[in-house]
């Protein structure tokens, strides 16, 4: 943030404007990345500091694809249980990982199948430790999306995103998820629901609930 | 690399104001070695480790070690947030932690040499928890003849 960078005063500073989780501008684009980490490298040189230098490229939103669908119909209705939704997208995260050659899921420990069931069980009234619980959140939505990045027609990252709170059960459990962690008498349990669950962008569909 | 909080949804904005977020006073920007003799390592603050180390829990200071070797497919991130974008490190973890083009610029000459370790904090924790660690990372970076970290944060 530039108000915290402006509060605590780091020797030097370069200021991008790029999303939040992407300090480097623009995945897969070498040539981009290296010119920010060559204006980050290059502010060792300057003594006039503390400063905040602005990086002067910018990064346009992904182009849009309209009409962008999912190709296997994953809407609650049809899918009926998570786990049923976790196994179908198993080839599609295969495919993912036959791609790029890796996975960013693991953090758990879990495999996909054990931490839809740890989610399920949370849903049922049996609330596992908060950390076993977030972990496992975390690496099924990690997973949802490279699998989603896989698709015939993968659309932007943001329609991914889009796409598993519009459409997958895995989103819908969360959201029914958040008031019983908001509720329960452990605090973890309600840091977890009101802070590290739902995305702030994410948190207007709590409402419409 | 940071943006603005005006930039950010308003919940999340009220959230990032209310963090601790002490002013240092003793942070001039001092003279080194040209950058094409330095020696540099990455700090990230995404929450990364090996697939394997320990997660990142609320209110972790410490860090984990990612060594120069590490393979891409080695890599995770356990952040307690989620209100940042994890779809790039997915697709590309040089987004997030630019291991790769840090060494192409050694390769080019720019930078001198890469250390022989990298870390990575989870940037969400009170800056207590986090100084006793960092305190003993800098003598590590010592040891390693680091003369310059690249502060990364998402």
């Amino acid at each position: 943030m530039r108000e915290h960078t402006e509060a605590i005063r780091p020797p030097r500073a370069l200021w991008v404007t790029f999303e939040l989780g992407r300090p480097l501008g623009i995945p897969d684009d070498p040539d981009f990345q290296r010119r920010v980490l060559r204006a980050t490298a290059e502010l060792l040189e300057r003594t006039d500091g503390p400063l905040i230098a602005d990086y002067p490229e910018e990064v346009a939103e992904e182009a849009d694809f309209t009409g962008w669908a999912c190709p296997i119909n994953l809407t609650p209705q049809a899918t009926g249980t998570l786990a049923a939704e976790i196994d179908r997208l198993a080839t599609w995260h295969d495919q993912s990982v036959a791609r790029t050659g890796r996975t960013t899921v693991g953090v758990s420990g879990l495999d996909m199948p054990a931490a839809g069931a740890l989610l399920s069980a949370a849903l049922a009234g049996d609330l596992p430790p908060a950390q076993t619980l977030k972990e496992a959140v975390d690496d099924l939505r990690a997973y949802y999306l490279e699998a989603a990045s896989a698709f015939p027609d993968p659309g932007t990252a943001k329609k991914r995103k889009a796409w598993l709170w519009d459409e997958t059960v895995f989103g819908k459990a969360l959201l029914d998820l958040q008031p019983r962690l908001a509720a329960s008498e452990h605090p973890q349990h309600r840091i977890l629901g009101n802070l590290t669950l739902i995305p702030a962008t994410e948190r207007y569909r709590l409402a419409k609930k | 690399m940071v943006k603005r909080l005006s930039d950010m949804p308003e919940v999340e904005a009220h959230h990032l104001r209310r963090i601790e977020c002490p002013t240092f006073d003793d942070t001039l920007a001092l003279p080194g070695k040209p950058l094409s003799q330095r020696r540099v390592a990455l700090i990230s603050t995404a929450g990364l480790h090996r697939r394997g180390d320990r997660p990142f829990r609320p209110g972790d200071g410490s860090y984990r070690v990612i060594p120069a070797g590490t393979p891409a497919r080695d890599l995770v991130m356990s952040h307690i947030s989620v209100n940042f974008d994890r779809t790039g490190f997915q697709q590309d973890h040089n987004v997030a932690f630019p291991i790769d083009r840090l060494r192409e610029l050694v390769e080019e000459g720019v930078v001198g040499s890469m250390a022989s370790m990298h870390y990575s904090f989870m940037g969400a924790f009170p800056p207590d928890a986090a100084e006793p660690h960092a305190q003993h990372l800098a003598g590590l970076l010592k040891q390693d003849a680091v003369d310059a970290a690249l502060l990364v944060p998402v």
